[in-house]
């Protein structure tokens, strides 16, 4: 019996360190924000914004790209004379840190509208934290604009105040099977069977759902067999069974949701275990990071992926925008950097058109939103408008393909760079 | 049988022997030093970049290099064992619950994680090593050659550690404290220096895991994690403190981890190996075979 106490007590700490170790350090204080507002008046020094990112946690160097494209936009911004209908008010952003968890984005979220009264939010990465501090902002009635975080749930509450630039999680999974369609129709190869390869999360799981409703919506679901429909956990030590149930379901095509880690494992095995097919699709994330191609050397080749950012892009205004990032920062900007640069510029077109910080008019000019031009048409997309439900209409996604080591956008060919071409179906193993 | 399940019965036995390997520096020093060592992971996180850097800055063959990085880990577990617990084992010597101890490792855990994340940053990197990524062909079976080294070096090294403790004078005070450490040190076992030592010798194991798995396992700080459960859960499985039970525990994991995948979603086996765990745990506590800490 001694024994047995023991051990559960050792569980028990392990268990809270477990919680401990995926907590965080108390968030960083604020600067010192303790002046009064003055009561909204026409002309106004500075326009407060809260910027609520995961700056501690797993994820914090992606907290860090995002608040850098904010960054660079608001400096921009305010360096061009700030907001000229409100006499030339400057952009303040403040950095909240939701720490990677829930209930701290939620507090954090209420400080940032209870103490730094700031008049929009934007945030927060991770669907699991955007989710709750959504409502949060809404209760308050402030606008809330969401750069990057997928889950469809976000804009399908009929929230008032939420706006959300990034393409929903089924809308990744659609334009995957709209990337896969269109690679097949150019070559006039007709893949016959599918694969699905998916880290069992909600990100995962939701994207897979995704894949089946679209399918039907598309008419694939007569022509396409899933011959394989495997979530793994992205944390496993070894990927060998999963490649080894690849290779004897034999799929034409393998559709990925991967984060960095497992996504290399996962070519790396392949390339070990020769695990051949027509096109291995991923869904961004671990497969659009460069980190990725680093690790796997030339077995990241060939690799497709949908993406939200054309990184080889030759329109002036992205080489201009990646040109200011790198100069500022000192590395090229990372995908997460460019959805948190257009939002900055987005709520400052809204703040020229309604000339005012009062939330509910900025609101209401945020739901007009209609740009076509300027710096937040950074996005591989022609036109900025919410619809009703504060989704961005127009946001779809690029396909791109790593060839000898380099990101190249193939698809759709109005946004790929003219030379670009995707090579499909994928040589073997024993060709390369 | 397929190939694909021969393929994974040798994956099995390959992931199986590494991850008994790796549980047996826990093992050890729970067995004579009575210290649960929570920083276990990050000892196998050092072991990783220790050979990492060494394959990147030297280039020599990363299996050579373990005649370096051995004793470098040695000096830092005997060092850890004789800085920093050895004052809390003392002052905890006459407590029932001996709570410090733990807190203290789990304390060294975050600091070396953390730590490696100031020095490395998060990212994963990879070793390109002259094994990265070879395959032995058996027949039709493939079977990664980085693995299968990494095996047969922890058989090899197993076998040292057995001849070490059995064989030897130093063995047999390490034994003899592990046994009983009042009577050992009655006759004339200065226990705190075997203390050390046997901390030396259980980090370096531990590194030497490490370092086995740069040539086909990506490093990055927070990497001893993954393992660190599966260490604890297979000491657990093959009774705490006992050098055969971490081995056949490991395989066991390693075989139901890669046969076990062939038969379901590769969710439910790392599902089925806690269940297995708990079950072991409810009804065999002393561990699925039964053997005695045979120290």
């Amino acid at each position: 019996m001694k024994r047995i106490s023991v051990i559960a007590v050792l569980l028990l700490i392990f268990l809270v360190q477990c919680a401990l170790c995926s907590g965080c350090a108390p968030s960083e204080k604020k600067e010192a924000e303790k002046k009064e507002e003055k009561p909204a008046a026409e002309k106004v020094e500075e326009v407060r914004v809260g910027i609520l990112l995961p700056f501690t946690g797993a994820v914090a160097i992606i907290g860090e790209h995002n608040w850098k494209g904010h960054e660079l936009a608001a400096k921009e911004i305010n360096e061009a004379g700030g907001i000229k209908s409100l006499g030339g008010a400057k952009l303040k952003l403040i950095k909240a840190d939701s720490c990677s968890d829930p209930k701290v984005g939620m507090t954090e979220c209420e400080k940032l509208i209870v103490e730094n009264k700031v008049v929009t939010i934007m945030g927060a990465y991770q669907s699991a934290v955007t989710y709750p501090t959504t409502a949060v902002a809404e209760k308050y009635k402030i606008p809330y604009i969401v750069p990057v975080a997928v889950k469809d749930d976000i804009t399908d509450r009929g929230f008032k105040y939420t706006f959300r630039l990034a393409a929903k999680a089924s809308w990744w999974a659609r334009d995957q099977l709209k990337f896969m369609m269109w690679l097949a129709e150019q070559s006039g190869v007709q893949p016959e069977t599918i694969a699905f390869v998916y880290e069992n999360t909600d990100w995962g799981k939701s994207t897979r759902d995704g894949w089946l409703k679209w399918m039907k919506d598309l008419g694939l679901d007569q022509k396409l067999k899933i011959v394989l429909d495997e979530p793994y956990p992205a944390d496993a030590p070894d990927m060998t069974p999963v490649i080894l149930k690849l290779k004897e379901a034999k799929p034409d095509i393998v559709f990925l949701v991967s984060y960095t880690g497992d996504a290399i494992k996962l070519s790396n095995t392949m390339a070990e275990m020769k695990f051949d097919c027509m096109a291995l699709i991923g869904n961004g994330a671990g497969h659009m990071d460069p980190v990725f191609v680093e690790s796997c050397g030339k077995n990241a080749d060939y690799t497709f992926s949908v993406a939200e950012f054309a990184p080889d892009s030759d329109d002036p205004l992205v080489l201009k925008v990646r040109a200011a990032f790198e100069k500022e920062y000192g590395y090229p900007m990372p995908e997460p950097s460019v959805n948190g640069y257009a939002c900055t510029y987005i709520l400052a077109d809204a703040l020229e058109r309604c000339g005012s910080t009062d939330p509910e008019k900025i609101r209401n000019a945020l739901a007009e939103t209609h740009i076509t031009e300027g710096p937040a048409t950074v996005v591989p997309f022609d036109i900025i408008e919410f619809g009703p439900d504060g989704q961005s209409i127009h946001s779809s996604l690029v396909g791109v393909q790593v060839q000898n080591g380099q990101f190249k956008t193939v698809w759709p060919p109005g946004v790929a760079p003219a030379g670009n071409k995707p090579i499909f179906p994928i040589p073997k193993w024993e060709e390369r | 049988m397929s190939v694909a399940m021969k393929e994974s019965i040798f994956n099995g036995l390959l992931m199986g022997g590494v991850y008994g390997f790796m549980a047996l520096g826990l093992t050890l020093i729970f067995g004579i030093v009575k210290v649960i060592n929570f920083a276990h992971g990050s000892f196998i996180m050092v072991g990783m970049f220790t050979g990492y850097w060494f394959w990147v800055l030297t280039h020599i063959d990363p299996y050579l290099s373990l005649l370096i990085i051995v004793p470098l880990l040695f000096l830092l577990g005997y060092q850890v064992q004789n800085v920093l617990i050895k004052p809390v084992l003392k002052s905890e010597a006459e407590v029932r619950e001996p709570i410090g101890i733990l807190v203290l490792t789990a304390g060294l855990w975050l600091f070396l994680d953390n730590l490696a994340l100031l020095l490395f940053g998060p990212n994963f990197r990879t070793a390109e090593t002259p094994y990265t990524g070879q395959m032995f062909k058996a027949g039709d079976v493939l079977i990664s050659a980085p693995k299968l080294y990494a095996f047969l070096i922890s058989l090899a090294t197993t076998g040292i550690l057995y001849i070490l403790l059995k064989k030897t004078l130093l063995g047999k005070a390490i034994r003899a404290t592990g046994q009983n450490r009042q009577v050992a040190s009655l006759m004339g076992v200065d226990i705190y220096k075997i203390y050390n030592i046997s901390f030396g010798l259980g980090v370096a194991l531990t590194g030497v895991t490490g370092a086995l798995l740069v040539p086909f396992y990506p490093v990055y700080p927070n990497v001893g994690f993954v393992f660190d459960i599966r260490a604890f859960m297979i000491v657990v499985l093959g009774g705490l403190g006992s050098i055969p039970g971490a081995l056949l525990g490991g395989l066991i994991v390693g075989l139901i981890e890669s046969v076990g995948a062939q038969f379901m979603a590769t969710s439910w086996t790392a599902g089925l190996i806690f269940v297995i765990f708990l079950l072991v745990l409810y009804l065999r506590p002393e561990g699925m075979f039964g053997f005695k800490e045979e120290w």
